[in-house]
């Protein structure tokens, strides 16, 4: 092999996709997805500030071109006391019923309750899935977030290499959640993917937490099937270095009295355009989107929400909180949609802003279509700078300044943090705002 | 040593108004001082200067705590000397909760950060061991019998800070703060204002328990009803951003009975005569 062509292999290319599907031998069905999803990547312009969806967010300083895939692959953990000190530190915070450790695209360490193992619950990494039960992956990948839903997830279908995927059968509650890390290499295009699937009147849990790919790209899809009555909650922290370019799209389709409940942490990267979409697909479900941020510097998060209402009598909640610091921006686009006949939808979304850094500014862009007339739906947005009256009143009773905004901040966030279903990522996410906020 | 509070010839701007036009008072500690007059005569503008608001600016005269001025301080290093200001609008602070908020107050107060900070720089490597916070222990059982002997519902600690407080226990929330932070002088802004009859009198209690222990109070209030509950050393009644009289109880009465226009009226004599 010529050096041109070791490097061709791994580049954001025609060849780097086919080789991909050789490195893996991957099935032809496969092969093919790859490649159509790049024909579907290279059809899409690159988006522009005269697209709606753009007009607030700018790529300026993106150059796909700068990044190379991945190539190193990494030797297995056998224990969890084998695993590098920061990442057992991090596992250890949560008490979970499984982990994955992804470094790249090798699962560097794996471990699954027995219990569950024995009942059926698949918790492994996509590729293995892929081997083990190529008929689940092959009717899931890729049906709910298509390759031409935007420019990244085309992207992202004809180079994705691995990811997280879980697996729930009928009537499977699993009281303790499942936990996966995800660490990128700096200066690398990533592209994990995230599967999780809960069969009729399951229940699961999943914390998946990303981190590293400073200088580097992240274009993430994730996927997520409550079926009949099932009751899913994924926690999704983004950790990535403040470096990181992040591009996410993530769907989840709820069947008949689905519960599905989605939190959304955005600490890390540069710029962030994220995607979550609840579909409402049938009667009864119910959709809760929990959202956090706090960019900092020149951080520019932009999340865009949609709460699809299809069918009657589905209610859908949505809280997104975000406080920003210094110069940083962020954008949230959320919308409502009630399709004719979506009787009795109940939907709510509110998003707050709280502004500390004298040229931070947030953008807020609620919306609402609807069609059915017997619907309820509120939404609002919120915008304020930390009231000097609140510091006064508390510094009045002898906290220093730096306390006193640490508190205000913390008790704005407080209406999500309550609302978080796992008390160690709760825990998880309240050193992160003390951190940010700065301790004394 | 009884601690003294001395407010002279205090001259106040907000906003480049005049509000308080050379003010002098002197509270101590063990004493009451109950001060009165009509809406917008400067009184909250007054407690504000005490307490160090950064929007009303000192522009004459001086506020000395046993001798030195405090006017250089902020707020938190105002309280630490022992200045307490129950306000008369407390503010609601969404999310945060009134137990760990007092517990953090109680401690920066009380100095266990310094003693933290001591300890650290002690043992040599300069880190932080021990918490700077008051033992969550010790804390919550203060909390629990000053609750109980401030007759406050226990229900307060969890509950955010004024969130969805009706008037009444916002006032006595600020009463078991004070009882927290066991203040040497505490400045209570219309502490008795929109209280029915019993609040009144838990409010009331608190305060004479606190003086008792040896807090001086300066009782901002319109109303003589409180004064039957808690006896004043002194009254005195404010006017135009001054004080224009000083006297005991009996003024307070006289106020009630014929009203400001008394003052009004001895003020345009006394111009007269001069
Ligand atoms: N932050 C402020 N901005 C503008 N004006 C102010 C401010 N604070 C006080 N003032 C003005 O100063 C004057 C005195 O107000 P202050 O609140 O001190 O009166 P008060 O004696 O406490 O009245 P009340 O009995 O109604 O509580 C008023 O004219 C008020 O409008
Ligand atoms: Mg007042």
């Amino acid at each position: 092999m010529t050096i041109k062509e070791m490097t061709s292999i791994y580049s954001i290319t025609a060849a780097g996709v086919d080789a991909i599907g050789q490195r893996y031998e991957e099935p032809e069905w496969l092969r093919q997805a790859r490649r159509a999803a790049w024909e579907t990547f290279e059809s899409i312009p690159w988006p522009t500030y005269k697209e709606e969806t753009w007009r607030r967010t700018r790529l300026t300083g993106f150059n796909l071109d700068d990044f190379t895939l991945a190539q190193e692959s990494h030797p297995r953990a056998d224990s969890r006391a084998a695993l590098p000190a920061d990442l057992l530190a991090n596992l250890e915070k949560i008490d979970s019923g499984g982990a994955l450790i992804f470094l790249d695209n090798t699962l560097i360490y794996a471990d699954l309750d027995e219990d569950l193992a024995a009942q059926g619950v698949i918790f492994t990494d996509l590729r293995t899935a892929l081997d083990e039960h190529a008929e689940l992956v092959r009717a899931h990948l890729g049906a709910l977030v298509p390759a031409s839903e935007n420019k990244f997830a085309a992207l992202h279908y004809a180079l994705w290499e691995n990811g997280a995927f879980l697996y729930a059968p009928k009537n499977i509650t699993v009281e303790k959640p499942f936990q996966v890390i995800v660490q990128f290499s700096d200066g690398k295009a990533h592209f994990h993917h995230t599967l999780l699937i809960g069969e009729e009147n399951s229940e699961l849990t999943v914390v998946e937490d990303f981190m590293g790919a400073a200088n580097g790209m992240s274009d993430s899809v994730a996927e997520i099937y409550p079926h009949d009555a099932a009751r899913l909650h994924y926690l999704r922290l983004q950790n990535l270095d403040h470096t990181a370019w992040n591009f996410a799209t993530m769907r989840a389709s709820l069947q008949r009295d689905a519960l599905y409940r989605h939190l959304q942490a955005s600490w890390g990267s540069r710029l962030s355009k994220v995607w979550i979409d609840l579909e409402m697909e049938q009667p009864g479900s119910h959709g809760e989107l929990l959202g956090l941020y706090f960019p900092q510097d020149h951080q520019h998060l932009d999340h865009h929400t949609n709460q699809n209402h299809k069918r009657e009598r589905a209610t859908s909640d949505l809280l997104f909180k975000g406080a920003l610091d210094d110069q940083a921006r962020s954008v949230y686009q959320g919308i409502i949609r009630v399709w004719p006949g979506a009787q009795k939808t109940d939907a709510y979304q509110k998003n707050d802003n709280l502004i500390l850094g004298p040229h931070a500014r947030a953008d807020s862009i609620p919306g609402l279509e609807i069609e059915a007339d017997d619907v309820r739906c509120t939404h609002g947005a919120t915008s304020a700078k930390v009231q000097e009256e609140y510091i006064f009143y508390l510094m009045a009773r002898g906290l220093s300044r730096r306390t006193a905004k640490r508190m205000i901040v913390q008790g704005f966030f407080e209406e999500v943090l309550n609302r978080v279903p796992v008390p160690g990522v709760r825990t998880k996410l309240e050193d992160e705002i003390a951190r940010r906020v700065g301790l004394e | 040593m009884t601690a003294v509070l001395e407010i002279k010839d205090l001259h106040v701007s907000v906003e480049g108004k005049e509000i308080l036009k050379g003010v002098d008072l002197t509270i101590r500690q063990g004493e009451v001082h109950a001060l009165m007059g009509p809406n917008g005569s400067g009184k909250s503008t007054m407690a504000y200067a005490i307490a160090g608001h950064p929007h009303y600016e000192v522009t004459g005269g001086d506020i000395l705590f046993n001798g030195e001025s405090i006017l250089d301080l902020e707020p938190d290093e105002r309280a630490k000397l022992g200045i307490f200001l129950a306000f008369q609008y407390p503010v609601a602070i969404p999310g945060v909760s009134f137990a760990n908020f007092l517990r953090a107050a109680v401690s920066n107060v009380r100095g266990y950060k310094e003693r933290a900070r001591e300890q650290a720089a002690k043992s040599g490597d300069g880190k932080v061991i021990g918490s700077e916070l008051m033992p969550m222990r010790e804390f919550r059982k203060e909390l629990m019998a000053k609750m109980d002997r401030f007759h406050v519902d226990r229900s307060f600690a969890n509950r955010y800070l004024n969130e969805g407080f009706s008037g009444g226990e916002k006032k006595r929330g600020e009463v078991l703060q004070m009882a927290m932070l066991e203040p040497k002088i505490a400045i209570l802004d219309e502490s008795d204002s929109g209280l029915d009859i019993d609040a009144l009198r838990v409010v009331a209690d608190g305060i004479n328990k606190l003086v008792a222990d040896g807090m001086g109070a300066l009782l901002i209030t319109h109303y003589q009803r409180i004064l039957n509950y808690v006896k004043p050393d002194k009254v005195s009644v404010f006017y135009d951003g001054r004080i224009v009289l000083t006297g005991g109880p009996e003024v307070a009465h006289m106020l009630e009975e014929k009203g400001y226009k008394w003052v009004e009226e001895d003020l345009a004599k006394e111009l007269a005569a001069a």
